[in-house]
């Protein structure tokens, strides 16, 4: 009886949502209950804040050209690593000299600042992630198209 | 030490720190995805008929073939997530493909013309959505807990273990993408004519799940 009742709301989607936000609330609360989680001291990406950097937060640091040192999982996967890190056409160039806040336009900006982490040892994650955002606009595109 | 369900890794391909790992299980996952995909490519797909009950009347359903086009590309859209959720050694990459399937999944009846069928897309579209919270709040609290999200270094428990709450945040967002007990929407979604594609959508999040089933008893 008990069954039947329970699939009787489960079969009906309008509720979906809101058993969804349930078992979401459900997981939550146990979450901070079973705070504090422990951190790993020793983090894969390390990241320093230079608030006074204009390449804030996507400051890896070198001279252009010159091969710096990026901490990955499997180095050896990323020969090239670190060796593009401060290169910047010369409008981003102009960008980081007027503004503390080139390192916000990482997405929109062509030619910018090149996250070694994001764009080479993690390249995959970039392209999967375009690749969400391109069949979003493909679905919207194609209904604003017909409906 | 190497302790996982799927067997030792048999072929490791490199892309910078993702690597993609085949195991007999991943390998087996990725086959049918694959072949299912090979399938949604070559087959033509069926033609739904309506039949009055208690008479002679029936209607066929016209779909445009610009229709079909579309929801054929979501499929293949969909299975290439799929495979690419199945061999990836990487949480994060693996949470990423997950939101595509769920976002494949909606495309593939987005074009379909039923009230029911779009109303039910709509209600799935947005559980998708609110599980990419706790999917990516799982992979978050993996990085911070272990400092890595690769599933060879997981693998090897040479990291501290991973909470159980993370573990459960990563269920929950792969469950929300369309499996048991949140599945009513997307079984009205099958009402929507035009099989193979729309088998995609259950094959998707059933082979996500047993992917996620192995990827929680690592660490």
């Amino acid at each position: 009886m008990i069954i039947r009742r329970i699939s009787h709301i489960l079969c009906n989607y309008d509720n979906l949502t809101r058993l969804f936000a349930g078992a979401c609330l459900l997981l939550f609360i146990a979450g901070i209950l079973l705070l504090p989680l422990p951190y790993s001291e020793k983090q894969l990406y390390p990241k320093t804040f230079d608030r006074n950097s204009s390449l804030d937060p996507y400051d890896r640091g070198g001279p252009p050209f010159t091969q710096v040192t990026i901490v990955s999982q499997y180095p050896e996967n990323s020969p090239t690593a670190g060796l593009v890190t401060s290169y910047l056409t010369p409008f981003s160039l102009f960008l980081s000299q007027v503004t503390l806040h080139l390192g916000t336009t990482i997405v929109s900006h062509p030619g910018g600042i090149i996250d070694e982490i994001l764009y080479n040892t993690r390249g995959l994650d970039t392209v999967v992630e375009a690749t969400i955002l391109f069949i979003a606009f493909a679905i919207a595109s194609y209904i604003y198209r017909k409906g | 030490m190497i302790n996982l369900i799927g067997g030792v890794p048999l072929y490791v391909l490199e892309f910078g720190d993702e690597l993609v790992y085949f195991t007999p299980y991943t390998i087996t996952l990725f086959l049918l995805a694959l072949t299912f995909t090979v399938l949604v490519l070559i087959s033509r797909p069926e033609k739904q008929v309506d039949i009055a009950f208690g008479g002679d009347a029936y209607r066929t359903k016209e779909i445009s073939v610009s229709e079909m086009r579309f929801r054929r590309f979501m499929a293949i859209a969909c299975g290439l997530a799929t495979m690419g959720a199945m061999v990836t050694g990487d949480i994060f990459n693996f949470t990423l493909f997950t939101a595509m399937v769920g976002i494949t999944n909606v495309g593939i009846v987005a074009a379909v013309k039923s009230l029911h069928v779009q109303d039910a897309a709509y209600q799935y579209g947005l559980v998708a959505l609110a599980a990419t919270v706790p999917l990516f709040a799982g992979a978050a609290i993996y990085a911070a807990v272990t400092g890595s999200l690769s599933m060879i270094e997981l693998m090897k428990g040479t990291l501290p273990a991973v909470p159980l709450i993370a573990k459960g945040m990563l269920m929950l967002g792969v469950i929300g993408e369309g499996m048991a007990p949140f599945y009513a929407a997307k079984a009205e979604m099958f009402r929507a004519p035009g099989a193979p594609y729309v088998i995609m959508c259950s094959l998707s999040s059933l082979l996500l799940f047993l992917r996620v089933v192995e990827i929680v008893m690592l660490g």
